[in-house]
């Protein structure tokens, strides 16, 4: 069987690749650039003796990257378990991107993770497999910053909901993380206001979890209370709110 | 800055390992091969590797520290040649114990396991017996290079041959080393371990001499006047049956060790510790491979020790014809000044002199002491420093914060042909660190 790891290169993707390559797993990574991927690839190759391949995709600039993400399983044992760590953020995600730099975002936080799912559905149901999406603590309430990235992170929160409920009952586990902070490049240099979780340690906490039933948790587990203070912040209080 | 997507920088205190310098950077962390590209080919910059040089090497405050932690991957391995090749990110510690899982290993490995492989290549690192075994570029035969103007260059002993040699003992100036192909020996699976006590350095030197085909080679002594290099040298064998004792396994050393809040190596401290190292000195057995390249993770709490005004390690590589002399008059320097030397540890060297690196046919003493800045310490470094030059001693720039740049040439009689040699390969000066600076390279 072969697990998908979408967005493999870096942070929490990189270190899920190397949990399940612990684990044994036979790995498909993507992300967008070959050069990371075939590193890894060798990396996980030598240390761990992972079979491991690897589909190097722009998924901002992929009409359907389900399909192609289909045609490169083709040769490969069929999937059953699907991770998708993949996103992106900017500094200027304002309310002022343009429609090229928006349609990125959306496409790689929202598009791609539900295509790659829909085209990968049929096998991961067959296989009574798994998939797991990553949210964030940014689509808790929206801001003035990460305007486009927190609605895409909330739309798949929704898809995400929806996928449980039409295939509950049905084998397939659904798993939603809402992520806090991670120490990546995502996070870099920003004056975080609370801790940042080691990817590797929430990569194992999610590996540990994949046999487990459908859920839709917050992780590392306290941001739970982070995002229920959040979001019951009376609005004089959560307007004034800079990070 | 940068457009590329996860171009990153942060503000960040950096320190050396002696905490004599320390700075304020913009650190990237480039984790994707096209952040290595991310910045503009005039942007100052200096790669970090483990950032564990004793010394400011890989940061100053106006440079773009580009830390290659990321880049710690293991690309290709055969087993019949030996030859193993990694991003240069890679720990020095973790290369050995993969190799050693495989049957294999680099003879030449610093005292410090989170050493990187391009902090070993831009350093020239030297291991436990460098006149059996070299330098690191005798062990290297290939490297991934990317330079900010030129872009990504192969390089080797056949390929673009001045810009692989300048990389050794380069300093990170001529350009950001991303991949190395090792060369491996068979690996031994333990050594057998014995001391041999000396009186002094020059009995010590002897030892060294008559013991130089030995694996592991080098020598531990007391600094302190009356007894000044009084010690052990210290010698390994490959172990014929590989079996050790009970071996307690250290972590490996840290980069960064916390220090004391007072400084230990006080007069009655360094006697206690040399007492100690003394009685370890001289316990013999057969110990695991890993274990005996890296004895220096038992020495957390001696480099905590050091406290806050941190340490100073002053590393010559005396010539064999004047080294006795050299030792006479620094005994006699050491009576007159009583400097708290905590530690000196002895090695042998039979190499090639090659631009900076640190290698020559001689004996190198390191001589490690606390509290640098304090006016009789001091003293006693510019004494050291001033002897070490009359004698004819080559410096080990990774090492000894304490060198100016006006001490360089008369160190070095092609100073300016060595630095030339490097800067060849960055006349725009782009790449530059707290250390390049302040020796002038
Ligand atoms: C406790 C201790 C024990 C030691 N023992 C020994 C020993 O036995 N023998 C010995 O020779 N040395 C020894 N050293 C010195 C140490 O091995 C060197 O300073 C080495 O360079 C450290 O590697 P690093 O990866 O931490 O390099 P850094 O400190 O990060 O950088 C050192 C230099 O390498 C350059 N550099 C690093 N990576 C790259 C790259 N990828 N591309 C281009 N340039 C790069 C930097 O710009 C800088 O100039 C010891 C140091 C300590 C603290
Ligand atoms: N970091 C945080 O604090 C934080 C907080 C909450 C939620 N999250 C979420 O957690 C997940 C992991 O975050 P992280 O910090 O690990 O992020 P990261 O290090 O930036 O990794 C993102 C991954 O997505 C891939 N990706 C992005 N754009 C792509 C594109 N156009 N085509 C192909 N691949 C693309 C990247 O690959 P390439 O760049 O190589 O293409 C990379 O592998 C993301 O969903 C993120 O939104 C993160």
């Amino acid at each position: 069987m072969t697990t998908v790891v979408v967005g493999a290169s870096s942070g929490l993707g990189r270190a899920l690749a190397e949990e399940l390559a612990r684990a044994s797993h036979e790995l498909l990574l993507v992300a967008s650039d070959p050069r990371d991927l075939s590193a890894i690839a060798a990396d996980l190759g030598l240390r761990h003796a992972a079979k491991v391949h690897t589909l190097a995709l722009d998924l901002a600039a992929t009409a359907d990257p389900g399909a192609r993400v289909l045609a490169a399983l083709a040769e490969l044992p069929a999937p059953s378990a699907l991770l998708l760590p993949v996103g992106q953020s900017r500094v200027d995600d304002d309310g002022s991107l343009g429609a090229a730099a928006t349609g990125q975002l959306l496409a790689i936080n929202l598009h791609a993770p539900i295509t790659i799912v829909q085209a990968l559905l049929p096998a991961l149901l067959e296989a009574r497999g798994v998939v797991v999406g990553f949210g964030s603590v940014a689509a808790v309430r929206g801001r003035s910053r990460n305007m486009v990235y927190a609605a895409a992170k909330r739309g798949l929160q929704g898809f995400f909901e929806s996928l449980r409920h039409r295939h509950s009952g049905q084998g397939l586990r659904v798993q939603f993380h809402r992520l806090g902070f991670l120490r990546s490049n995502l996070t870099h240099g920003m004056r975080l206001p609370l801790p940042a979780a080691e990817p590797a340690q929430v990569a194992s906490q999610v590996v540990a979890n994949l046999e487990k039933a459908s859920f839709d948790r917050h992780a590392p587990r306290w941001w739970a209370l982070v995002a229920f203070i959040i979001a019951h912040l009376p609005w004089f209080v959560f307007r004034r709110m800079d990070a | 800055m940068s457009r590329k997507r996860g171009f990153a920088l942060a503000e960040t205190q950096l320190a050396s390992f002696d905490r004599s310098t320390t700075a304020r950077c913009h650190v990237q962390r480039p984790d994707r091969y096209r952040l290595l590209e991310a910045l503009p080919a005039d942007a100052r910059r200096i790669t970090r590797g483990g950032g564990v040089s004793f010394v400011g090497a890989s940061f100053a405050h106006d440079s773009v520290v580009q830390e290659m932690g990321a880049f710690d991957r293991l690309l290709e391995f055969d087993p019949e040649q030996g030859r193993l090749t990694v991003e240069a990110g890679a720990r020095i510690g973790d290369v050995t114990r993969f190799a050693l899982s495989r049957g294999w290993m680099l003879p030449v490995v610093p005292g410090h396991p989170r050493a990187s492989i391009g902090g070993c290549i831009a350093a020239d690192v030297h291991g436990k017996n460098p006149a059996r075994d070299g330098t690191f570029r005798q062990h290297v035969e290939g490297i991934e290079l990317f330079d900010a103007q030129a872009g990504w260059v192969q390089l080797g002993p056949n390929q673009d041959a001045d810009h692989f040699a300048a990389c050794f003992a380069g300093f990170g100036i001529p350009g950001l080393m991303v991949r190395a192909r090792l060369r491996l020996v068979p690996a031994a699976q333990a050594y057998s371990l014995r001391s041999i006590a000396v009186a002094n350095l020059v009995e010590a030197a002897e030892v060294l001499r008559s013991h130089a085909n030995a694996p592991l080679l080098y020598g531990w002594h007391d600094g302190r006047a009356g007894r000044f290099g009084r010690g052990a040298i210290r010698f390994g064998l490959e172990a014929k049956d590989g079996t050790t004792g009970k071996h307690r396994t250290y972590p490996d050393l840290p980069e960064t060790i916390a220090p004391w809040p007072i400084t230990a190596w006080n007069r009655i401290g360094i006697a206690a510790m040399n007492r100690w190292v003394r009685h370890r000195q001289f316990v013999a057995g057969q110990v695991p491979t890993a274990a005996a390249l890296f004895p220096l993770n038992e020495a957390r709490r001696y480099f905590a020790g050091f406290g806050k005004h941190g340490m100073n390690e002053a590393q010559w590589l005396l010539p064999h014809a004047s080294y006795a002399e050299f030792v006479a008059a620094l005994e006699a320097e050491v009576r007159r000044l009583r400097p708290r030397i905590s530690l000196i540890a002895s090695k042998l060297f039979e190499g090639k002199p090659t631009g900076f690196s640190f290698d020559g046919s001689g004996i190198a003493l390191a001589i490690q002491m606390p509290q640098p800045r304090q006016r009789e310490q001091a003293a006693f470094i510019e004494s050291l420093t001033e002897l070490a030059i009359i004698h004819g001693g080559r410096p080990n720039l990774i090492k000894d914060s304490s060198l100016q740049a006006a001490t360089l040439p008369r160190c070095f009689a092609d100073f300016d042909n060595a630095r030339n040699a490097l800067r060849r390969f960055d006349p725009a000066h782009v790449q530059e660190s707290a250390m390049t600076r302040r020796l002038g390279l």
